[in-house]
């Protein structure tokens, strides 16, 4: 449903994507890794319409994206998530995904951001504001439940998961387990925690310094020279 | 909109005040005046505080406004009533012009729709066949009767005013309570979280720019049918800008009445008692007086007595 071809993204003379090439099928779960820096924010942003690259072209069900602006994608079907979350301000939660069900699935479905409350654990603080009266992990739930409140196919998660304890990250997982199988969503998932991802992707694709360096089974991929030297910087012995 | 708001203030525009008044033409007068501002401020704060910017260009709007109807019923014998509208039409195709300038943020809007100002007002000066150039135009129609209210009479302009600026907050009202109301209040501070779930938020802005440029338009199109003569100098007036700010920031901006208190407010004691005490440089005081409600409450007059009222239910009224 997703295809990346060549895709090339500088920032002035920094290079942080160097001809990507991916694909991501309908109901895939991919998991994204590389260390800090490798580009894995920005080939969130290139898909959802934040950057734009310099060279390469991308596509969604056959639609050209390079030239949809941010809320067409979403429109289109694209969710994502951010890694610092950003919940609509002035709002509450329930707002939040009013909105975003508004302009992102273009309808008014109470029982649907109902479903979505209830999913994420939101419930108890859907008349809350969204900005000063939420948790840690109630911010990244919210940001999980605006891209769903859109009706997206894929959907794009960055690090929804870090910064919780082992217990919340356990729960949080299933969850989100639960809203993939509920919704039927392609979900691309970005994450540090190797047993995390190993657990919730059967295919993960690695990052490093921009450039797309494996691509494969979590068990091939962990095993991998390469990608153990980008993270331990040693040499394999 | 909240009854217990609605209704004394409905009771008052459409009672009270005609009946108080009506005998008094100076004080009828400077009620219409006031309320001609006061319709530009709410369509200004509806802007700001909607759009999220800081117009210094609603005197084109205005001037443009006059200038449609103005015209439209000289010269192509359009009844006044839908020169009114069409004042508005033709503001809100101008502000379709200045819509380059939505790329722009904070100040680099403001500088840019205050320069659309003047381009707008040259364009009056120098379409003289159209508009009489700097010479203005003169005996422009009066409002006529209709099911025997004389709307060309200075109690009919009262009601005529008092309606399209209540007509004015009530749509601001709605707009504010929609969903889009709530996108437009998060973009303020988060637009990229409201892109990336779907709102088109430039779109958004250009259509509060074209709501408000309308309202503007039909105010500026009433005033001109009220006093019956243009000129570019005048219709075009920075007052028509700054008036309306001082209005909507004194009463409020980010409340639907506080633009229309701050009008009236500012306006006649501007016009009854300070310019009494101090015939020259009275509007030093309102300076003050501006200046004093900032410092004193940043949020205006309605909030304060709102606060008064001890009801933080209608904090957002």
């Amino acid at each position: 449903m997703l295809t990346l071809d060549r895709v090339q993204v500088s920032f002035g003379g920094v290079t942080a994507l160097r001809n990507v090439t991916l694909g991501v099928a309908e109901g895939e779960t991919v998991g994204l890794v590389g260390p800090n820096g490798a580009g894995k924010t920005t080939l969130f942003n290139v898909i959802s319409g934040v950057v734009h690259p310099v060279a390469g072209s991308l596509s969604f069900r056959g639609k050209p994206l390079l030239k949809e602006p941010e809320w067409k994608r979403a429109r289109l079907g694209i969710g994502r998530s951010f890694q610092i979350p950003r919940p609509l301000h002035h709002c509450t939660v329930r707002e939040n995904l009013i909105v975003a069900q508004r302009f992102g699935a273009g309808k008014a479905d109470p029982t649907r951001i109902d479903e979505i409350l209830d999913l994420l654990k939101l419930a108890h603080k859907a008349d809350r504001d969204a900005v000063t009266e939420l948790a840690l992990t109630e911010h990244k739930a919210l940001e999980v439940g605006k891209a769903l409140a859109t009706d997206p196919a894929l959907l794009l998660l960055d690090e929804v998961l870090a910064g919780l304890e082992t217990a919340g990250k356990r729960a949080f997982m299933q969850t989100l387990g639960a809203v993939r199988d509920r919704f039927n969503l392609a979900m691309i998932v970005i994450e540090h925690d190797i047993p995390t991802i190993s657990t919730l992707c059967p295919r993960v694709a690695v990052l490093n310094f921009g450039e797309l360096i494996a691509d494969g089974t979590p068990d091939a991929v962990f095993r991998d020279a390469e990608v153990i030297r980008s993270y331990t910087g040693e040499a394999v012995a | 909109m909240n009854p217990r708001i609605l209704v004394p203030v409905l009771v008052a525009a459409y009672l009270v005040v005609p009946l108080a008044f009506q005998s008094n033409g100076y004080l009828l007068g400077l009620i219409v005046a006031a309320l001609t501002i006061a319709g530009i401020a709410v369509a200004w704060a509806l802007l700001g505080n909607l759009g999220g910017m800081v117009s210094f260009g609603h005197a084109a709007f205005f001037g443009v406004g006059s200038y449609v109807s103005a015209v439209l019923t000289m010269k192509a014998g359009a009844p006044v009533f839908v020169g009114l509208l069409m004042g508005g039409v033709g503001a809100a195709i101008a502000s379709v012009a200045t819509m380059p300038a939505l790329r722009l943020k904070g100040p680099y809007f403001a500088l840019a729709i205050l320069a659309y100002a003047h381009i707008f007002q040259i364009l009056a000066v120098q379409m003289e066949s159209v508009t009489g150039g700097a010479g203005g135009l003169l005996s422009i129609p009066r409002f006529p009767t209709v099911l025997g209210i004389d709307f060309g009479s200075k109690l009919g302009g009262y009601f005529l005013i008092v309606t399209i600026v209540i007509l004015a907050a009530l749509a601001y009202d709605a707009i504010r309570r929609s969903t889009w109301g709530l996108a437009l209040k998060a973009m303020h501070d988060s637009e990229l979280a409201t892109r990336v779930v779907g709102v088109p938020s430039t779109h958004l802005k250009a259509v509060m720019l074209v709501v408000s440029a309308f309202i503007t338009g039909v105010v500026g199109a009433f005033n001109a049918h009220f006093i019956n003569f243009l000129e570019p100098d005048y219709a075009f007036s920075g007052s028509w800008t700054v008036l309306p700010i001082a209005a909507a920031i004194f009463g409020g901006y980010r409340t639907v009445w506080g633009p229309v208190l701050g009008a009236l407010v500012i306006y006649l004691f501007d016009q009854l008692l300070f310019k009494e005490v101090l015939p020259h440089g009275h509007q030093l005081v309102l300076g003050a007086l501006m200046a004093g409600m900032v410092l004193w409450s940043p949020g205006g007059l309605v909030p304060v007595l709102v606060r008064r009222k001890g009801g933080r239910a209608h904090a957002h009224a």
